[in-house]
């Protein structure tokens, strides 16, 4: 159980994401101004897409532009899209002298299936 | 739009589902028909319309994917006529350097027997539908706000609900559809309004260019779309079509900014 410095909290605006890399571990940290911040793994759990490129925030509302799929960022509950039953994994987290810390043991992975019925895309 | 090239032997997976098809005369299939109509609307957007060997139905803001002979693949059209039942599909086409498609289309080309698969696509609207339209369109992503908009006003929509359409251009050049624009909002009687958003000119007054009753506007179109519905988001179902970093910038204007649930923005991205 090891709490590892990510950022300081003052290198997120409220309202953003942006990818930061501790140990080798990618992870998006999110401001939820004040609810705190969300740190969770850098794609996206419904198709993989990267989030520090396609996730919009709003509130505590992650969306992932791709296929508009959202999540509370706090509890990691899908909302909107029924289809979407897939929790965002996150990393626990708090602040400490004004450092983001987060307890990353090791990585946080999705597992995607090749057999799914993924959404067909054109 | 995915498209790949087979190296050797593939397993198709085939979805077990179609999404968003409610009926069967709405399912895609595979047609031909004849290439018409072609002809240039501005230096490098051409219109042009198929002939089909029979009448499809679909719904406004659909697109058909088309082959043409000697072409590899298959390229993504959305549809500009309103949704009805119909044998002949108007489209536009921007002209790409490299562009396969549109560097093969020439006015010469008429006659032309492509093949044809479709309706496909999930940006569509229905006229059961009881809320207020905006779209935010950028370049040839007008053509399925021209089909969306038409059905609005044919089935009576903008008696009831607003319409408001985000039409971005780089300059005064580039702007086409004028004059249907400005013929569909004076058939509105004060529910449509019609915006371009030029990013490559700096004069915010009313442009003489364009027809009556379009506004004018600079900057990009997304951020002209959020400046002028500021306050206005309320019970709305957003369109959205055009080049990546646009429909990108649309799509957290609308979900960040706007605060519209996601289940209100509709847009096929094809990249």
């Amino acid at each position: 159980m090891t709490w590892k410095r990510v950022c300081s909290a003052g290198d997120i605006e409220p309202g953003r994401l942006a990818p930061f890399v501790v140990d080798g571990i990618t992870v998006i940290v999110a401001n939820l101004g004040d609810d705190g911040f969300s740190v969770f793994p850098p794609s996206c759990p419904h198709m993989e897409e990267p989030l520090d490129q396609s996730g919009i925030c709003a509130g505590l509302i992650l969306t992932c532009s791709k296929h508009l799929h959202q999540w509370n960022m706090r509890t990691g509950e899908p909302t909107g899209p029924e289809e979407n039953d897939r929790e965002l994994l996150r990393y626990e987290s708090r602040v400490e002298g004004g450092e983001l810390l987060a307890r990353i043991d090791g990585e946080l992975v999705y597992e995607h299936e090749d057999d799914e019925d993924d959404d067909f895309e054109w | 739009m995915c498209q790949g090239v087979a190296l050797g032997d593939c397993e198709v997976l085939v979805p077990s589902r179609i999404d968003g098809v409610s009926d069967t005369a709405r399912e895609p299939q595979y047609l031909t028909g004849d290439l018409s109509e072609i002809r240039p609307l501005t230096r490098d957007v051409d219109t042009f319309s198929i002939d089909l060997d029979r009448p499809v139905t679909f719904d406004s803001g659909q697109f058909v994917v088309l082959a043409v002979p000697g072409l590899n693949g298959y390229r993504a059209y959305s549809m500009v006529n309103g949704a009805a039942e119909t044998s002949r599909l108007d489209f536009v086409v921007k002209r790409t350097p490299g562009g396969g498609f549109s560097e093969w289309l020439g006015v010469d080309r008429a006659g032309t027997t492509l093949d044809v698969f479709g309706p496909l696509g999930r940006a569509t609207w229905r006229p059961e539908e009881e809320k207020d339209l905006v779209c935010i369109a950028g370049g040839s992503g007008i053509a399925g706000m021209m089909s969306i908009v038409s059905h609005a006003l044919s089935s009576g929509h903008f008696e009831r609900h607003r319409g408001d359409v985000f039409f971005g251009v780089r300059t005064r050049e580039d702007v086409f559809f004028a004059d249907e624009l400005a013929r569909l909002v004076d058939a509105a009687g004060g529910g449509l309004s019609v915006t371009v958003a030029y990013s490559e000119e700096s004069s915010t007054v009313r442009d003489p260019d364009v027809p009556g009753g379009i506004r004018a506007a600079h900057g990009f179109v997304h951020l002209v779309a959020g400046e002028r519905m500021a306050g206005a988001w309320g019970n709305r179902t957003a369109f959205v079509a055009g080049p990546p970093p646009m429909v990108d910038g649309a799509l957290r204007m609308l979900i960040a900014e706007a605060r519209l649930p996601a289940s209100d923005i509709r847009y096929d991205k094809f990249t």
